[in-house]
């Protein structure tokens, strides 16, 4: 087996681990308990303890010394698990403070600055990395109340004592923001899609089960291409050392797009009981709602990238994908 | 396994491919200067035989075909690279794509020596052009229904029969048929083969279709006790319908499915400069947006197929998605020129957006409806 296959194996049984962890320590009750206040304690310690908040750390600094490519998975499954803390932004942080000279402060709960009317999991959070005076600054943080979704977001932070500054380049952190919420986003699509999948089969009506229905069917292809396509475009924009505005602009108005069409045809398929308490729906598509106004709408992202279009002045728009938006090893 | 983004897996396109996109970009450079948007906008529907043979001057027509039998002998990746080179410039590619993209590769998988030795050759000089026959007038999405009939006769067979919205039959030399040999339409996928028809045998009849536009670029095309020889017959009798359907991993996952409006968007994207309004970057970068998963999900196939599989259900999906953009691109132009309508629009987007606008609306249909990939969809999701 070559390195790099074995390396591939090594990273899907870390992912196949980090999934069923998930499974068992976010339960959709779980979910339920921490957006009734019930405290989110408990919970975090358990995925601080876990050791992936590290994945993203360099291996020389006591983390897995992941790549964003690898570690993006990990991302997914925390969308597909609707995990209820900053869980991946935290991870994102870490990685980014280690690397530029500053080790997170132990279990700190992190969330990531930038322009946007609500922060998911700002309740919940101790600390956030923003942008100041261009360069990165992690500080003290308490969220407002704002929290409009129900999840443990708000919609601003007030800062208390800076902890650390790094050498962040100009706009890291919004761009960090946005790419972990698309990614996000992506897997909780992903989730959405299953349940939408599983309940078309099971649901009965005139004698045959919903999925068999032509029109079902064929809303439901619309939902895997809407999912699979914002997938793709959030993976795309996990490459190389750091976020790339191209790359997550694409990813970002991609995810926002495509949760619109995933949340309606999604709750379509399952009628009312979708969007009911005990069902669990709600708790992705409720998720996906708040990313879609977190760090920027599919709107501003995509203005964002039609100007880097512009200034990059390629022949073509093919030329343009191929240089600024294709994968990369 | 059901359909998930693992069936796309991230791929780059290996450095040799990519080392023919100077030399096919220089030489498109030379061949389209001058060229006008709203002609070069017509891509894989433009028509220009001058065009295909100087392409296979330089060996870039079937490229995929080994070197013994006049190709490249150039991996799938290679093709991909030279593809989106030749759409994204808009060059008129229609003359040699049929037989580039599908029939060239039916006749080498399926195709005796003989046929091999006598067609590939020629397909790759650029000096034979093929037109694919599968609808019939009351066999549209319904393939399974086709009702023109192959015959044993004597030292071949004799075909009767009719198909319709054939491209390019009217400047094409021969046509890959899909055709019953045995039993009735009533058999469906069953009996099928599929036939080279040489076009200008007696009993064929090739009439043009004139579309509203003006444009004829369709046919219908009749049958009537045409004395086809043995070897017209390719791969095996009865066996039409999976070596047809062996053809659509190649024939829907290309870049030919998200590129389509491409000359209309980088028309209108150099008219706006660098000062365009936040709608106008919106509209561009929302485009855009969804044409980078797209082209990443081209690539992946595109490694699948290297890799010799058949990714169907993959490139259905990404051939919906991929015309629903094509299909959006003009709309979303038309939107952002007509916003404002105090201001005169530039005369060539003009008539590019408007070609475009007057036929993206079928972008959908060719090959393969929106109705049928969704059902093909769903079946990859386990729903039927």
């Amino acid at each position: 087996m070559s390195d790099n296959a074995a390396m591939q194996d090594e990273n899907a049984f870390l992912i196949d681990a980090f999934r069923r962890q998930l499974s068992e320590t976010v339960t959709p009750a779980r979910i339920r308990g921490i957006e009734r206040g019930e405290g989110a304690d408990a919970l975090w310690n358990e995925l601080y303890d876990t050791g992936f908040l590290d994945a993203l750390v360099p291996e020389a600094s006591g983390g897995a010394g992941l790549t964003l490519a690898q570690a993006f998975p990990l991302l997914m499954a925390a969308g597909e698990h609707a995990v209820p803390l900053p869980f991946a932004e935290t991870m994102v942080a870490r990685g980014l403070l280690v690397r530029h000279g500053a080790p997170a402060p132990q279990r700190a709960v992190i969330v990531l600055g930038g322009d946007t009317q609500q922060v998911p999991g700002g309740r919940f959070a101790t600390h956030a990395l923003v942008e100041r005076d261009g360069g990165g600054m992690l500080l003290r943080v308490t969220g407002d109340d704002l929290d409009v979704f129900g999840t443990g977001g708000c919609s601003s932070l007030d800062e208390g004592e800076v902890v650390a500054r790094v050498p962040l380049p100009a706009g890291a952190c919004q761009l960090a923001a946005a790419a972990v919420a698309a990614a996000l986003m992506a897997g909780a699509m992903g989730r959405v899609l299953d349940m939408a999948l599983r309940y078309a089969g099971a649901r009965q009506q005139f004698g045959r089960a919903l999925g068999k229905f032509q029109a079902i069917q064929q809303q439901l292809a619309v939902l895997a291409q809407e999912v699979i396509t914002a997938q793709v475009a959030a993976r795309s924009a996990f490459v190389g050392q750091d976020f790339d505005p191209a790359r997550v602009a694409a990813a970002k108005c991609r995810a926002n797009e495509a949760a619109g069409a995933a949340c309606n045809i999604a709750h379509a398929i399952h009628g009312a009981i979708g969007a009911t308490q005990e069902f669990d729906l709600q708790l992705y598509t409720r998720r996906l709602k708040e990313w879609q106004i977190a760090f920027g709408s599919e709107t501003y992202w995509a203005a964002r990238l039609g100007r880097l279009r512009l200034a990059a002045q390629t022949a073509t728009s093919a030329d343009f994908l191929r240089q600024h938006l294709a994968h990369e090893e | 396994m059901r359909l998930t983004v693992e069936n796309y897996p991230p791929g780059t396109i290996p450095p040799h491919a990519e080392a023919l996109r100077a030399p096919v970009k220089a030489f498109i450079a030379e061949q389209l200067a001058g060229s006008p948007a709203h002609l070069r906008a017509r891509s894989w529907s433009g028509f220009d035989a001058g065009f295909s043979k100087a392409l296979a001057a330089r060996g870039w027509v079937g490229v995929g075909i080994p070197k013994q039998y006049g190709g490249a002998g150039l991996d799938p990746f290679s093709r991909f690279v030279l593809v989106e080179e030749l759409l994204a410039a808009g060059a008129p590619v229609a003359a040699h794509w049929f037989a580039d993209r599908q029939s060239a590769p039916l006749i080498l998988h399926y195709g005796s020596e003989a046929q091999r030795t006598s067609f590939l050759p020629r397909i790759c000089r650029g000096e034979l052009f093929f037109c694919i026959g599968m609808s019939e007038p009351n066999s549209g999405s319904d393939l399974a229904s086709v009702r023109s009939r192959a015959e044993r006769v004597p030292g071949g067979w004799k075909l009767n029969g009719q198909k319709i919205w054939t491209t390019y039959a009217h400047k094409s030399h021969y046509m890959i048929a899909l055709i019953r040999t045995s039993g009735t339409s009533e058999d469906r996928q069953q009996g099928l083969s599929q036939f080279l028809v040489d076009l200008s045998l007696p009993g064929v009849t090739v009439n043009p279709i004139k579309l509203g536009t003006g444009d004829s670029d369709f046919n219908e095309v009749f049958f009537e006790d045409v004395i086809l020889p043995e070897d017209a017959l390719v791969g095996t009798e009865g066996n039409g319908w999976q070596q047809v359907n062996a053809e659509l991993a190649f024939e829907r996952s290309g870049p030919e499915r998200i590129y389509s409006s491409l000359v209309l968007l980088d028309l209108w994207a150099s008219l706006l400069g660098g000062d365009p309004t936040p709608d106008e970057a919106a509209r561009l970068g929302r485009m855009l947006a969804r044409l980078a998963p797209l082209r990443a999900m081209s690539v992946a196939m595109t490694g699948l197929l290297a890799a010799g599989q058949s990714p169907l259900t993959e490139a259905a999906l990404f051939k919906d998605a991929g015309t629903a953009l094509e299909q959006q691109i003009p709309a979303e132009i038309a939107d952002a020129i007509a916003a404002r309508p105090d201001r005169a629009a530039d005369p060539e987007l003009l008539r590019t957006l408007a070609y475009l606008m007057q036929l993206n609306h079928v972008f959908s249909l060719r090959g393969g409806t929106r109705e049928i990939l969704r059902g093909m969809i769903a079946r990859g999701l386990g729903l039927r």
